[in-house]
């Protein structure tokens, strides 16, 4: 039962690592990569308070062992850093009151981001659906869908503006 | 004082200043944090509901890693107490102790150095017990004959109350009469970071650190330092950021004192994180009621009276503080909700089954009790032939009664319940529901109405006589060189935006601006005594300890500042952030007066307030008997006659809260609570079967609403003053929660009108509704 | 809760993935349903083979009149389209269902069905669209057909030592009519009834009832079905053994909206 040394590619670092083979992601990016904005909520992958991406895509940390990650690009709610969508996101969820404990918030960004980017033309009903996989307990998701919808309704507009001109 | 004049102070929707963290990942939680040397917790939890303990074996060279309560024997057993008549005391053992009382219990603790490892630790151990009877249907617990939880106790019920209002001569009298059974379903709150606990002992200060997520850090001190026989300056709580609380983290938890405990032994930091599998079996603790009963009224729907014979399922032991009979002793006194009720008989038993034990959840007892009115009142409304609007507005109390005092002494402070209704209802077409059910159409239209008893104090936990009562609550606020407000209130945030909520509030009175204003939370160590976050106290009395204490130090502020502008203090005022002369030209910042107090104090004014820049200041409403925020909820429901589904096309809420200081937060509440209610209504239940064991272990099985089970709710806001409190504001953090249940019962009834069904428990699953139509069709037969 | 211990082993060859799961190892795919099981200790595997790393274990490639489907493709490869056509349409629509877009990006359809969950959406829908699974054992390979792949609940018909490489499904022309249906309380719960049917003219149309806590019923010929939706509906449920009346009622309203899809 030995560890195994795998490498990944976390927020755009290349990190080193020796984990269990029964290590999910979520505990090696919480524990020692100290990247704790990852939260644990379920341990079977129904939460979303976990979700991450791996590789580019949405992904629950909680139920992907750290071990088949190995070579795999890993983004946090840490390693947006200044990208374009998250930081509308983020000012659209403190403006619409999307987060009251902040739990959920770290996956709820991460899935929403993918939805602004897959979906540019989710309505309010796809972005409910999209977002079914995230569970929040404080908000009742008033706040968090129309969070997202403006940032699509938003992109929309600039799209359309930018075909005219 | 200028509320709301700058656009930072109460009645504000200011955004919140604790968003910034939580939106970069970089909130703290229990689980983020940990300390050199640190070793996991992992408790070995029974696996069976009732049973004698034999032995327990602890894995073959991991003795020293496994402790049970004989080796924790320092540790005292949990007593809540009530000072009801009648109440029978559970002792509950921080670790099962001879007896297991149900499916969950913590045996033992086992540590290692990780979690998995001391996982594997609980599962090596080998537990050997006697298997005993399960008590797992409250209805019958009592029963003699049935195994006894307690053996030095003569039935299983911690409580029984009694009101005795002769309801026999309304036969005769009564224009209608309906009486129904019905049952709420247990639920786990499921906030979504599970408790937590981490324990170090600090040698220097001699004191055990508690970092623990919990709603109420002062009270868990006092509990802590009690059980563990240590006085409290040998306790310190830090509660970081908590991950939702909704009554979940409102107890002193077994496990804090286990940690606690194994800390000091162990000489090193323990932690333990309750994951979710352990939260729903062995968590799940609240909302079980059962309720037979029956409402007289006259033919214009007047109720002649309530007859109420209600059992709640407390589980197995009286958590502390709040005890077991929180739920059930209030029913009686939640019945008449907002209406005027002139008779009422009502039994109550709090019965003891091997459950977890019960706490209190967000809305509390009035949920279910809600539930069991309004759906009874449809019911009368239904044989009288009258609307649903026409029954509750013929037994709502009256604006001009307020304040009201019922016949049960609950005292409402303000407000026109009656308004809320009309405007709830006007806000639906109703008549095109009318016109889709005439065409066969299974849509229904639902109304619930209530009120909430909120931030009650002294008087009323008094009476219930729980160990912990509720006094002034304290705040403390200081100045600082800089001129920076530091705030330090012992209730604490998880979620409820207090650190913006109260720095409006000293934005209010002082005029410093919000961003400039630190609220500090959550640590024995650095603020005042509370009782904490719960029972929607908060927003009244630390927002009224907040503003008094703000009140005083503003007065000392001005003293300092009319000295350095060379006038007396009944010339100047505090606004802005300035102290500034009332007539003629002249100012001077308050940073300046701060400045001067510890920097420059040569130039301070002559018999200058020796206390200086720092004020701690208690405050409690008076009466303290509660405020009363109420709401109108209007539901428009479809059934799908196919399946049983239940599809919630229109929701609207009339909510009065008071006065609101932040309207944003306050409309994020009532939606937040909106969402558990529609779990308790149409989703959330923790099924046990007769053997006490619960049935759904993961999320997959125990369902809470989505993102696309949640409409998007219609709110309105009425804002009616509480005569009682600072600014006017009123408890309304429960409010959400209380309603639905009733009103989308309500619906689905109205919708099922024409076949003559009727949904009598919660959660109203497909299978439920789809039984209801099945056995109306027979009945028709 | 964490696993138990086991070891991880990431086998580089179809034979070396066989090798390992003859001597026991538990293969593992995007253990989207594995992890959790894994998680509370309801699984307690040695050793995990990670077959995701094998080569063509995901993707898709046309061959003919049919399409073969690596096992490890996932669910939101093909809710993204990666298969052509009409039956690419149908699986999109099928994909985009199962749980929620972070679960898809990883689960497989391979995987999915080789853990035969009787409420699982592969293993409703796949016999109906016919094809055959793709074995792979010490023998090579060996083709299934999908119609009763799955045999019982979290059994299949896989061999020991064999794990599931791909899927072979036969391409559906535009013509090709689906109906699908499933109850869930909320999106991405498991189903509790669920039926499909495939009508493809000049063919016995095809329908699947599913998801009732075994395997999947084939109803081989579904002309009856497509005839008479509601009396048909009740006859094929009143076979389904051990059924609530509510479970009843809803396998009777599934094939019922698998019928109207297919004629929508």
């Amino acid at each position: 039962m030995s560890r195994i040394d795998i490498t990944l590619t976390v927020n755009g670092e290349p990190r080193e690592l020796k984990v269990e083979p029964r290590d999910q992601l979520a505990d090696v990016l919480r524990g020692p990569l100290m990247l704790t904005g990852t939260h644990v909520g379920c341990e079977h992958g129904v939460c979303g308070a976990c979700t991450i991406e791996i590789d580019g895509a949405p992904a629950r940390s909680c139920i992907a062992h750290a071990g088949s990650c190995d070579g795999a690009t890993i983004r946090t709610i840490e390693g947006f850093g200044d990208d374009e969508i998250m930081r509308a996101l983020r000012e659209a969820f403190t403006r619409e009151h999307a987060l009251q404990c902040g739990y959920c918030t770290p996956g709820m960004l991460v899935v929403g981001r993918d939805v602004v980017r897959r979906l540019p033309d989710a309505d309010e009903a796809r972005v409910r659906e999209e977002m079914s996989g995230n569970l929040c307990r404080c908000t009742g998701y008033r706040g968090i869908v129309r969070a997202i919808v403006s940032v699509i309704v938003a992109r929309r507009h600039a799209r359309r503006e930018g075909a005219c001109r | 004082m200028n509320a709301g004049a700058t656009g930072f102070g109460v009645g504000a929707a200011l955004r919140r200043k604790e968003d910034a963290r939580f939106l970069i990942g970089k909130g703290r939680y229990v689980g983020d944090i940990t300390r050199p040397g640190m070793l996991e917790v992992a408790f070995l939890r029974s696996p069976v509901a009732h049973a004698r303990l034999k032995r327990l074996t602890k894995p073959a060279g991991h003795e020293q890693q496994v402790f049970t309560i004989d080796d924790l024997p320092e540790i005292k057993t949990i007593r809540a107490n009530s000072a009801l008549p009648g109440f029978r005391v559970s002792e509950q053992p921080v670790l099962a102790r001879g007896k297991i009382r149900h499916v969950g219990e913590a045996i033992a603790a086992c540590i290692a150095g990780s979690r998995a490892e001391a996982e594997d630790l609980a599962g090596a151990c080998e537990l050997d017990y006697e298997m005993l009877p399960a008590v797992s249907d409250m209805t019958r617990a009592h029963l003699p004959g049935t195994p006894l939880l307690h053996e030095d106790w003569s039935m299983n019920a911690f409580l029984e109350t009694h009101r005795n209002d002769d309801v026999s001569g309304l036969d005769a009298i009564a224009a209608a009469k309906v009486t129904r059974t019905l049952r709420t379903s247990r639920q786990c709150m499921a906030p979504l970071e599970g408790r937590g606990v981490l324990a170090e002992w600090d040698p220097r200060l001699e004191q055990i650190i508690v970092t623990t997520s919990t709603q109420m850090p002062h009270v868990t001190k006092s509990g802590l330092a009690d059980c563990l026989g240590l006085d409290e300056g040998q306790v310190r709580i830090i509660s970081p950021d908590v991950g939702g609380g909704f009554g979940y983290k409102g107890i002193l938890l077994p496990e804090e004192l286990v940690l606690a405990q194994l800390a000091i032994r162990l000489g090193r930091p323990v932690r333990w994180l309750e994951d979710r599998f352990e939260q729903l079996t062995a968590g799940a603790n609240c909302r079980e009621h059962h309720y037979v009963i029956t409402a007289w009224a006259d033919e214009a729907g007047r109720l002649l009276g309530v007859e109420c014979d209600a059992i709640v399922d407390a589980g197995a032991y009286s958590s502390y503080p709040f005890g077991a009979c929180l739920e059930a002793a209030q029913v009686g006194s939640i019945l008449p909700g907002p209406y005027a009720l002139p008779l009422l008989r009502c039994h109550t038993m709090s019965a003891c089954t091997n459950k977890p034990p019960i706490l209190p959840y967000r809305g509390v007892a009035r949920t279910g009790v809600c539930y069991a009115m309004e759906t009874t009142l449809d019911a009368l409304a239904r044989q009288l032939g009258i609307s649903a609007e026409a029954i509750r507005l013929a037994n709502l109390v009256r604006p001009e009664a307020m304040p009201y005092r019922n016949l049960v002494g609950k005292v409402f402070d303000s407000g026109d319940y009656p308004e809320a209704l009309r405007r709830a209802v006007a806000a639906i077409d109703v008549p095109s529901i009318r016109a889709r059910q005439a065409k066969g159409e299974a849509v229904g239209f639902g109304l619930a109405t209530f009120c909430e008893q909120g931030a009650h104090g002294t008087s009323v936990y008094h009476a219930w006589g729980i160990p912990f009562v509720p006094g002034f609550e304290q705040a403390f606020v200081r100045l600082s060189p800089d001129g920076i407000l530091e705030v330090r209130v012992g209730v604490h945030s998880h979620g409820q935006g207090m650190e913006t909520s109260l720095a409006q509030v000293a934005h209010t009175i002082l005029g410093v601006h919000p961003d400039k204003v630190r609220i500090v939370l959550g640590d024995t160590a650095l603020t005042p005594y509370s009782t904490g976050t719960w029972g929607s106290r908060a927003a009244v009395m630390a927002g009224g300890a907040v503003a008094e204490a703000c009140r005083q130090l503003g007065d000392r502020i001005a003293s300092i500042g009319a000295g350095l502008l060379q006038v007396t203090r009944p010339d100047v005022v505090v606004a802005d952030g300035f102290v500034r002369r009332i007539e003629g030209e002249g100012s001077v910042s308050i940073a300046d007066v701060a400045r001067t107090w510890y920097r420059a104090p040569q130039n301070l004014p002559k018999g200058v307030d020796k206390g200086g820049l720092e004020v701690t200041a208690g405050y409690r409403p008076d009466p303290d008997t509660g405020t009363h925020s109420y709401a109108a909820h209007a539901v428009v429901a479809r059934v799908d006659l196919e399946t049983g589904a239940v599809v919630l096309e229109d929701f609207v809420v009339v909510e009065d809260g008071g006065k609101l200081i932040n309207p944003m937060i306050v409309d994020g509440q009532v939606l937040g609570g909106l969402a558990q209610g529609i779990g308790t209504a149409l989703y959330e239940e923790m099924p046990y079967d007769g053997a006490g064991q619960p049935l759904a272990a993961t999320l997959a099985d125990y369902l809470l609403p989505g993102s696309a089970d949640v409409p998007d709710v219609r709110l309105e806001h009425m804002e009616t003053p509480s005569p009682w409190t600072t600014f006017g504001q009123k408890g309304i953090g429960e409010s959400g929660a209380i309603g639905p249940p009733a009103a989308i019962v309500n619906a689905i009834n109205d919708a099922l009108a024409s076949i003559g069904a009727e949904v009598t428990d919660l959660p109203a699953t497909p299978e439920r509704v789809l039984a209801a139509i099945a056995a109306a069709r027979a009945g028709k037969a | 809760m964490k696993p138990s211990r086991f070891s991880y082993k990431r086998p580089a060859s179809w034979d070396d993935a066989v090798k390992l799961v003859l001597a026991g190892a538990r293969p593992g795919a995007g253990t989207q349903s594995l992890g959790p099981m894994l998680n509370l200790r309801l699984a307690r595997p040695d050793t995990i083979a990670d077959l995701r790393h094998l080569p063509d274990y995901a993707g898709v490639s046309v061959r003919g009149d049919t399409v073969r489907i690596g096992a490890g493709t996932t669910h939101a490869a093909l809710e993204d389209g990666v298969v052509p056509g009409r039956l690419g349409q149908i699986m999109a629509s099928v994909a985009r269902r199962i749980a929620y877009r972070p679960v898809r990006t990883r689960g497989t359809i391979g995987g999915s069905l080789a853990h035969a969950d009787p409420a699982a959406d592969w293993v409703a829908v796949l016999p109906a669209l016919g094809g055959v699974a793709v074995a792979f054992g010490a023998a090579g390979e060996r083709r299934l057909p999908l119609a009763n792949f799955v045999t019982g609940i979290f059994e299949t018909a896989l061999a020991p030592g064999e794990v599931l490489r791909a899927v072979e499904v036969p391409m559906l022309r535009d013509a090709a009519r689906w109906g699908h249906w499933k109850f869930c309380r909320k999106i991405g719960e498991f189903s509790k009834a669920t039926a499909c049917l495939l009508d493809v003219p000049g063919a016995r149309p095809r329908a699947v009832l599913a998801a009732l806590d075994g395997p999947p019923m084939v109803i081989d010929d579904a002309a009856a079905l497509l005839a008479d939706p509601t009396g048909e509906a009740r006859r094929i449920v009143a076979g389904c053994p051990g059924l609530s009346p509510w479970r009843q009622a809803i396998a009777e309203a599934a094939l019922r909206h698998a019928v109207q899809g297919a004629r929508a």
